[in-house]
């Protein structure tokens, strides 16, 4: 779909809806949670980016979200580098593990992708307990410093890196790479009939979302001043698709919209207190079951449809 | 040594009853059921509320729970997975939701402390130099009954020809006249119940809280995997191998170490032979 002049419309209205957001609620409680949303719409784009394209579903990103977090915790805590460096080592290291895992695995058929990126954030995930004396075991790594100081100023930073990863997946996605992407989603054996190198694309769009899930990493674990195994974990790798399936697939707008709306949600639902997630669920089955398509995405189609 | 052989056992035992049937509904009907640990959980919980409230007789527990969980099964499957089968990730993130309200239901009706099952046999054998409850061995050969039943059910009957036949060629065996949403619905109950019947039978030596279900779930996820998505034959031998290599690390090495062998077995299959021991290569 091409860009019209009322999407760039809608993009500004919702950068200044989030823009605005803290200085209308103000508490610095609301600037964390919104700070966190962000990422995780970093997070939910990035994987949009692969699998939402590809058709091949990452059940594994938060193997690089946790390489990305740890490198930014080793470099800021251990060797005491600047937290700037951060946000060039994070996609570096997350991009070394997408190599590692896509190469052996991008070039088979079926579900063994999805297995191999669960089970390598999972081996992640153990190792650095193992290996505790390094990387503080369940504690993890404490003390890290933020990129900037007043937390709202830190807000607006991971703003404009959200702004910025959006615009360029979505650049990508509306040039001939991301058509041959959506191609390979449909019928790969065809696309290698046409001579495409599928297995070099699939390789290089898991790097490239690799390459924002380490930048999401860096901007989270330098909001929060700590990185533990966590971040490995396979349930933040399922909290990430659930966002995108509530966004819409495939359309890397959908995704961050739909990271904020669930982050937003759970925080709504604190109210319900022990029933909170029991609540979630019920949400994330209806939707599931009578909006197929999502939420976020289709709901915007539909504007666009009218404004015509 | 006879320590490692006897543990290992034990442990393969169950893993084995957890693999087969996670690999039985996939290789029926193509369903990644991340559901499969929480029938675990439920056919614990089952057998507690059952004896300690309800005050049954154990062996009426044991059966009944492992009858209502089969249902149970039976019943997500009717009526949440079969509308979403056509969408692959539908089907798993629904069934990730049941498995998150089964763990909410069962920690707000039971609460997080873990839960104690009367065991089934008191006895402690003495078996060349080593201490065994009775429970484990129950584990153990209630397992391998389990699973031979299975096979024979598998071999020798209508309906286990039927399954077979569906897995085989699922559009073929329809042409014969197969009724395959039925073949589903039975499976994922026969899964769901086997499930059951290993959460029942370790029930007595396991912590019972709410998100036990979880760690079986990687496991019979990794023992598939290794033995390959969707065989039967596979599942087993995968069992004894993950089985006995976590113990064999865990008594020697350290507990740490043995958490990874199981992930670390599924990238290592993953990378070298995808299809696993037993699966078909390209087979889907």
């Amino acid at each position: 779909m091409a860009i019209l002049l009322i999407d760039w419309v809608g993009a500004v209205l919702a950068l200044l809806v989030l823009a605005a957001a803290p200085l209308a609620l103000g508490s610095s409680y609301i600037i964390g949670v919104l700070t966190v949303a962000l990422c995780f719409g970093i997070w939910a784009a990035s994987w949009d980016f692969m699998s939402g394209l590809t058709g091949r579903e990452n059940f594994g990103h938060s193997l690089f979200i946790g390489a990305g977090a740890y490198a930014a915790g080793f470099l800021n805590v251990t060797f005491g580098l600047s937290p700037w460096w951060s946000l060039l080592a994070a996609p570096l290291v997350a991009v070394f593990f997408s190599i590692l895992m896509g190469f052996p695995t991008l070039r088979l058929k079926g579900p063994y992708f999805a297995l191999a990126m669960l089970s390598g954030a999972a081996v992640m995930q153990n190792l650095t307990i193992i290996f505790s004396e390094y990387t503080g075991g369940q504690d993890g790594l404490n003390g890290l410093e933020p990129l900037l100081d007043p937390p709202l100023a830190q807000y607006y930073f991971t703003l404009a890196c959200l702004a910025l990863t959006a615009l360029v997946l979505k650049f990508i996605a509306n040039s001939p790479w991301g058509t041959i992407l959506r191609a390979i989603r449909g019928d790969e054996a065809s696309c290698q009939a046409a001579g495409i190198n599928v297995t070099f694309y699939k390789i290089a769009s898991l790097m490239i979302s690799a390459a924002f899930a380490g930048v999401g990493a860096a901007l989270y674990a330098h909001y929060q001043l700590q990185v533990g195994p966590d971040l490995f974990a396979v349930v933040l790798s399922i909290n990430i698709i659930i966002m995108v399936y509530v966004g819409g697939m495939g359309s890397i707008y959908g995704p961050i919209g739909g990271a904020v709306l669930l982050n937003v949600l759970t925080e709504v639902l604190r109210g319900f207190s022990e029933y909170r997630l029991w609540v979630y669920t019920l949400v994330l089955i209806f939707i599931v079951f009578f909006m197929p398509q999502g939420l976020v995405a289709p709901l915007w189609r539909r504007i666009r449809a009218v404004t015509r | 040594m006879i320590q490692i052989l006897v543990y290992g056992a034990v442990i393969s035992a169950v893993y084995a009853m957890l693999a087969v049937g996670f690999t039985l509904i996939f290789g029926v009907a193509r369903i990644l059921n991340l559901a499969h640990g929480s029938f675990y959980a439920l056919g614990a919980y089952a057998v507690y509320t059952l004896t300690a409230q309800a005050h049954l007789p154990l062996w009426l527990a044991a059966i009944l729970a492992v009858l209502l969980v089969a249902a149970f099964g039976m019943l997500i499957e009717r009526l949440l997975v079969r509308p979403l089968r056509r969408s692959s990730l539908a089907v798993l993130l629904i069934t990730l939701a049941v498995a998150l309200m089964v763990e909410q239901a069962l920690l707000l009706t039971f609460g997080s402390e873990a839960r104690n099952v009367p065991s089934m046999v008191s006895t402690t054998y003495h078996f060349a130099g080593v201490d065994i409850s009775g429970q484990r061995l129950l584990a153990l050969t209630g397992g391998i009954g389990v699973l031979l039943g299975l096979w024979a059910f598998m071999q020798h009957t209508r309906l286990g020809l039927a399954i077979l036949a569906i897995s085989q060629d699922a559009e073929a065996a329809q042409y014969m006249g197969i009724p395959s949403d039925r073949i589903y619905s039975i499976v994922m109950g026969l899964s769901a119940g086997i499930a059951a019947a290993a959460g029942v039978l370790v029930a007595p030596f396991q912590t019972v809280i709410p998100g036990m279900g979880l760690l079986p779930l990687v496991k019979a996820f990794a023992i598939v995997v290794v033995g390959g998505l969707g065989s039967i034959p596979g599942s087993i031998v995968g069992a004894l191998l993950l089985g006995y290599s976590e113990t064999i690390i865990a008594f020697k090495v350290s507990i740490e170490w043995s958490q990874i062998v199981s992930v670390a077995a599924v990238l290592l299959t993953l990378v070298l032979r995808p299809a696993g021991f037993f699966g078909k290569r390209a087979a889907f």
